[in-house]
């Protein structure tokens, strides 16, 4: 009496893997507008995103959304306890793209580390990054810096596990990339977060591209790509739309496809190896002083 | 830890060495430092501290804002009793949890104070700032001044964060709160000889025996801080004259601010045992110079000593000899132990504070005899360590070395804040004297597995049980 073993369902061949991506850089660094005119893209080119805000300032998705005002996580846990639908947090955006804001405290109280904690363990017991949603990404936009144990939470226990640094050729900025991926080392040694590359949002200053170029080279990284500064951004944003949305014929718009599209075939992930701040300061001059 | 199976196998830590020190042995001894890493530091944190000084203040407001957990330690373990109002027996809290961690607790805090305030009509609030809001930074100072304004009734900030240190920063903060209150009060019918009693906190009921003492022979006691303590008194305790500080550790800093602002001069008494309590009666009739004062205070103490000095006498003749270990909070009350024991033939073989200054180690060192260990923030492995090498009769402590003592089969005498016998003043030493020799000479001792190994000239049996986890779990 053999009992015969029922063969386990084959997996579907074409499982896809969800790629979980975190977005960090300087405040002010055009971090959300870069998210947004990303995801604009990749949804464009036919592929399902969600995208989390980690800003307490719930503001990350509002291109997207069109301008829409986004119930955050955590008001709406505050207001309506445990008991709330996936459907109550996430909107659906600019060409099916999901939006989600973690929100947070007002300013100067309570601690907007721990609710981002509290927000992506929500959204997790929802089920928001369950197989059967068939998320091609997920892009965390993280506040600042990353600033205390809260605002590291997506790059901890696997939450992202490609982190892309928006940067441009000044000084501080580059303080804050590098000092980001000494936040990344310590999280890469126990667990799978990598570095994809650095995103330069131009600010013009000179030979920015270069400078770029040889920065991430010294982090052991790549710059994913150049965005040249142009004034479509900030007129499709106060139109409260993504530039794709807004016009999809300019320039800028195909620098968003670029990028986006760059992220989407890049390979290249890697344990960053941070400068020396001397070494940077050294780099700064040998490619700012140079004329 | 199973190899713990004689005293000399538990070795202190090497850090610790320098705050272990046998009179005689000439060795450098050192205080005042942080808890060693591994050690069951019998401290406790700045919470527990503020509140087990403020707690007492009897028709107060606590209300302690953070977790619930918060609330429920150290909650109403202090025998201190109050002639009137059970206020400050209940416990408080704002209850925080998540979304306040996140959100901030200011609005929670408010509305519980508000509601409380309503329903109770205290006299002031006291408001005990936790851990988490020292982190998540709420402004309980703003909270605390919006809510007097809107109902009249004084809201004191306690600054008591856990983390800020040990219990002793706690002292501080609940001496800076309690601050808050004096010279609002109107100091009329406040007689030039009035004291106040700082760190007495009235256990079982000593205050009241103390207080007696001062009115008997003409001294007016303005407040006693904390022990039955009402929010009035402290408002116009700048008015005393003088004031007498018994547990230093908790009260020095206030008598340091009265004095600076006040010029109230004080003096650091002791009520416990004859000589000390006889001392301190006198040091306030000495002080105001008037004879008259004085020779009511003679009259008194020769009363009271020859109404207890005969049964003092019967309990001496059955400890005399006995061996005690001592542990408690702060060293000045250690000297009025050593000196208590001795006065009842005893030996102090073991004495150890946590947070002793090392101003009161020096007093200590010269009172003890020699051969006596003194230990500094010890912990109940090194504690076990001392009663077993010295084989003693006797321990006194508090709650978190009862479970040591009787576990190694040794009396012990409850001399903590928890108790409910009053052991301060003439009549509290006959009630230390029964309690010590109710417990020493009880002969269920001999039971133990290693005084019996001992009669019997067998080797000692292991312990039964890790001795490391006692202390945590009391």
């Amino acid at each position: 009496m053999v009992t015969q073993l029922e063969q386990p369902v084959e997996e579907k061949a074409t499982e896809k893997k969800m790629r979980k991506v975190a977005i960090y850089g300087k405040g002010g660094i055009g971090k959300s507008t870069t998210t947004q005119n990303t995801v604009a893209a990749l949804a464009e080119m036919g592929k399902k995103v969600m995208v989390v805000g980690c800003d307490p300032k719930a503001d990350s998705t509002r291109l997207l959304l069109g301008g829409l005002a986004q119930r955050s996580v955590l008001d709406t846990l505050r207001e309506e306890g445990e008991d709330v639908e996936l459907e109550d947090i996430r909107s659906g955006g600019f060409c099916n793209s999901l939006c989600v804001e973690s929100g947070g405290p007002e300013p100067g109280v309570g601690c907007a580390g721990r609710g981002i904690i509290t927000s992506i363990n929500m959204l997790e017991q929802l089920g928001a990054y369950d197989e059967d949603e068939e998320l091609d990404y997920v892009f965390y936009d993280v506040l600042g810096d990353v600033v205390c144990g809260g605002f590291a939470m997506p790059i901890r226990e696997g939450k992202a596990e490609e982190i892309y640094i928006v940067c441009s050729g000044e000084m501080m900025a580059m303080y804050a990339a590098n000092n980001i991926c000494k936040g990344i080392m310590k999280f890469a040694e126990t667990g799978v977060v990598r570095l994809g590359g650095l995103i330069c949002n131009s600010r013009k200053v000179d030979r920015e591209d270069e400078l770029i170029q040889e920065f991430a080279k010294r982090l052991g990284t790549q710059m994913v790509h150049f965005v040249p500064r142009d004034n479509d951004v900030q007129r499709a944003e106060i139109n409260r739309k993504t530039v794709i949305d807004w016009n999809p014929n300019c320039p800028q718009a195909d620098e968003y496809r670029t990028l986006a599209r760059n992220i989407d075939n890049n390979t290249l992930k890697v344990i960053p190896k941070p400068l020396p701040i001397d070494e940077l300061e050294g780099l700064l001059m040998e490619y700012g002083l140079f004329n | 830890m199973n190899s713990v199976n004689t005293p000399s196998s538990i070795r202190v830590l090497d850090e610790r060495s320098d705050q272990v020190w046998t009179k005689g042995s000439g060795k450098e001894f050192v205080c005042d430092k942080k808890s060693a890493a591994g050690s069951v530091t019998q401290r406790a944190c700045a919470f527990c501290g503020s509140r087990v000084v403020l707690y007492p203040i009897a028709d107060a407001l606590h209300i302690v804002h953070g977790p619930i957990g918060c609330a429920v330690y150290n909650w109403d373990i202090r025998g201190s009793l109050s002639s009137g109002s059970q206020l400050n027996r209940n416990s408080f809290s704002t209850d925080l949890a998540e979304k306040e961690v996140i959100f901030g607790g200011e609005k929670k805090l408010k509305a519980s104070l508000l509601e409380l305030i309503n329903f109770y009509q205290p006299k002031a609030a006291f408001v005990y700032s936790t851990c988490i809001v020292g982190l998540i930074g709420d402004d309980v100072g703003a909270v605390c001044k919006q809510v007097t304004k809107e109902t009249g009734i004084d809201c004191i900030p306690v600054d008591s964060p856990g983390f800020k240190g040990t219990k002793k920063s706690g002292y501080q903060a609940a001496c800076e709160a309690a601050y808050k209150l004096v010279g609002t009060g109107d100091t009329n019918g406040i007689s030039k000889y009035s004291i106040n009693l700082l760190g007495e906190f009235n256990i079982a009921g000593e205050a009241w025996m103390i207080r007696k003492y001062y009115e008997k022979i003409g001294i007016q006691v303005v407040s006693t801080i904390t022990g039955d303590g009402r929010v009035d008194d402290l408002r116009r305790c700048h008015g005393a004259k003088l004031n007498l500080v018994q547990c230093s550790g908790s009260m020095t800093h206030l008598s340091k601010l009265l004095k600076d602002d006040y010029g109230i001069p004080m003096e650091r008494v002791s009520f416990f045992g004859f000589e000390d309590t006889a001392r301190a009666i006198y040091a306030a009739a000495e002080h105001f110079g008037d004879p008259e004062l004085m020779r009511r205070a003679e009259e008194l103490v020769r009363d009271e000593i020859s109404k207890y000095a005969p049964k003092l006498k019967e309990y001496k003749k059955r400890l005399k000899g006995k061996k005690a270990a001592l542990y408690v909070g702060g060293a000045f009350k250690a000297f009025s132990l050593v000196l208590a024991l001795r006065s009842l033939g005893m030996q102090t073989v073991l004495a150890g504070t946590q947070t002793g200054s090392a101003e009161d180690y020096e007093q200590l060192k010269e009172i003890c005899d020699p051969g006596t260990v003194i230990v500094d923030d010890s912990n109940p492995l090194e504690l076990a360590k001392f009663v077993l090498e010295k084989d003693v009769d006797l321990f006194i402590g508090g709650v978190k070395e009862r479970p040591i003592a009787f576990k190694l089969g040794v009396a012990f005498c409850d001399h903590n804040h928890e108790r409910k016998i009053p052991l301060a003043g003439f009549e509290g030493m006959v009630h230390f004297a029964e309690e010590v020799a109710n417990s020493a000479c009880s002969p269920i001792w001999k039971y133990a597995p290693r005084r019996q190994a001992k009669a019997l000239r067998l080797p000692e049996p292991e312990p039964t049980a890790p001795l490391a986890c006692e202390g945590g779990a009391a």
